[in-house]
């Protein structure tokens, strides 16, 4: 694996061009550029809202219950945008690696990285939005906050390699990954918080559902960002923030990235003799 | 096995040593998830094809060599492999310095861009530092697009390019970019007769410079005048390898030969 990082490194210039490619082109033949990247989870996010707070009763108590959406909001867009354009990556460059030769595993890297740089410019407007538009407090807990970054990108880009390179054997993955996306939109603490599961659930059922990497960061995001929500909101005592469960969710990330890479190296050579 | 970088002081630019590539069919091959459980409930094993079988083969530093055979004989695949594109079956590719593949700006650059920012991507695929594409950048486009009306469409999106003009910037950032050895794979054929005389005139001060060039072609006029050395590959094999007067008449014979008996 290192000997595959260090040609990685030698062909940063590369990386670095695939990365700006992509920024470019989703960027490109549109007149608001950037405001079509973070428009759509905002409108969500106003949807939701009215959804959970005026026609239902659910989040009535919430002190800034939007603000619990789109702390959630930008990690899940991240995640969700990464993996689905890791998954066409490979393909989509088919031209090219069947000419010459590069490491294969810069193309899915390229993908992370440039929706990394959208999730800093989404983050970015949101701190600006909320710290000095609304003018919300900032905890001592936002250390943690380049920590759960760097765990989220280890996570996305592991998976990012995995789907890119099944993608190339089965095209079903998209499509499997695109249903997953949907499903995890609800499955995810994200119009609801985490406690909300707790309280109605056993602890075994609980510690399950936290197993999930991601519930554990969206849920580690609100905690170092944003006050705990009432008791009354969530209908009991909200958790404290799980440090030990951040440094598991990193570990566990590493992991992910590291298999995956393995994973997708022991497959890299066959992507140009698909038929 | 693999791909190996000869020495630097090697005599050899090129160096296959018994090079085999064998493919797996493509309808035995596992596209969807649904044809994967299909062939695995069949338990049949998929049928592979030998494409390459032992390659034995040396090219001398500045020498041009034309590989020549029918389709499906193995040209590409061996080009190829020397590209790095494919990992050898069995044998190794040893290989002197940059090899720069030439190809033209089509699928895998994006169509919403325009040449010039391909052009980027395209020598950072090379691996040309951007600073050193930057500086030849005005001689390149000069050198690609020769008429007002083509040099127009530079700073346009490559979708508004004819294939023509794709493989004309293809052409010209391969050469201008000093590579060790270049490699071509009959994609001339696209452009104009204009263009072909250039792109031959830029062979022939490769061949002055020392560079080596290897490439395949159905053009016998472009073998005979270009190449000095002539590979015929027949059914994975090298069937002849000898002075290119010789193996094109060979070739040619045999070519006439078949079409006589059908």
């Amino acid at each position: 694996m290192l000997t595959e990082l260090r040609e990685v490194w030698r062909y940063r210039e590369l990386l670095w061009q695939l990365v700006r490619r992509n920024l470019k082109v989703r960027y490109k033949n549109s007149r608001l550029g950037f405001f079509w990247s973070i428009a759509p989870p905002l409108l969500e996010v106003l949807v939701i809202t009215f959804a959970m707070k005026r026609a239902t009763g659910f989040a009535e108590h919430f002190p800034s219950y939007s603000a619990f959406v789109i702390v959630a909001m930008i990690p899940w867009s991240y995640f969700q945008n990464a993996i689905l354009d890791a998954s066409q990556s490979i393909l989509e460059m088919n031209g090219v690696i069947r000419k010459v030769y590069m490491p294969r595993e810069i193309i899915p890297l390229a993908v992370a990285i440039s929706n990394l740089i959208h999730f800093m410019l989404s983050w970015l407007v949101f701190f600006v939005y909320w710290w000095l538009v609304v003018g919300g407090p900032l905890l001592p807990t936002t250390v943690w906050f380049p920590f759960l970054v760097l765990v989220q990108f280890m996570l996305v880009t592991g998976l990012g390699l995995l789907v890119a390179s099944l993608n190339v054997f089965y095209e079903d993955v998209k499509y499997i990954a695109s249903i997953l996306m949907r499903l995890g939109f609800f499955l995810l603490p994200i119009m609801y918080v985490a406690e909300q599961v707790q309280h109605r659930s056993s602890d075994l059922a609980f510690s399950i559902y936290m197993l999930n990497p991601l519930a554990t960061l969206i849920t580690a995001y609100r905690k170092v960002l944003l006050q705990s929500p009432t008791v009354e909101a969530i209908g009991g005592p909200s958790l404290p923030l799980d440090v030990a469960g951040m440094l598991i969710t990193g570990a566990v990330s590493l992991a992910v990235l590291v298999g995956c890479y393995a994973f997708f190296n022991r497959r890299k050579w066959q992507f140009v003799e698909r038929p | 096995m693999g791909w190996v970088p000869l020495p630097e002081g090697s005599q050899w630019a090129i160096e296959l040593v018994g090079l085999r590539k064998t493919f797996l069919l493509q309808h035995q091959m596992a596209g969807s998830l649904k044809r994967a459980a299909v062939t695995l409930l069949r338990r049949r094993r998929p049928e592979s094809r030998e494409v390459l079988r032992g390659i034995d083969l040396r090219v001398g530093r500045g020498e041009t060599v034309a590989l020549i055979g029918r389709n499906g004989s193995g040209k590409s695949t061996l080009l190829s492999l020397i590209a790095r594109v494919y990992r050898p079956s069995a044998g190794v590719v040893r290989v002197t310095g940059r090899v720069a593949p030439l190809l033209e700006l089509g699928a895998g650059f994006h169509p919403d861009l325009t040449g010039l920012e391909n052009l980027e991507l395209y020598g950072a695929l090379l691996g040309i530092p951007i600073a050193t594409l930057r500086a030849r950048t005005p001689e390149i486009v000069q050198f690609a697009f020769d008429t007002p009306d083509m040099l127009e469409k530079v700073d346009t999106p490559l979708r508004n390019y004819s294939d023509g003009m794709k493989m004309r910037l293809g052409f010209s950032i391969a050469v201008h970019t000093e590579p060790d050895i270049l490699i071509v794979d009959e994609v001339l054929a696209v452009g104009d007769e204009a263009f072909q005389l250039k792109c031959l005139r830029r062979i022939a001060d490769f061949q002055t410079e020392g560079k080596t060039i290897l490439f395949v072609s159905h053009d016998m006029r472009v073998v005979r005048r270009v190449a000095t050395r002539a590979v015929w590959l027949d059914g994975g094999t090298v069937r002849m390898d000898d002075g290119v007067g010789a193996v094109v008449d060979a070739y040619v014979a045999a070519a006439e030969g078949h079409t006589a008996l059908t």
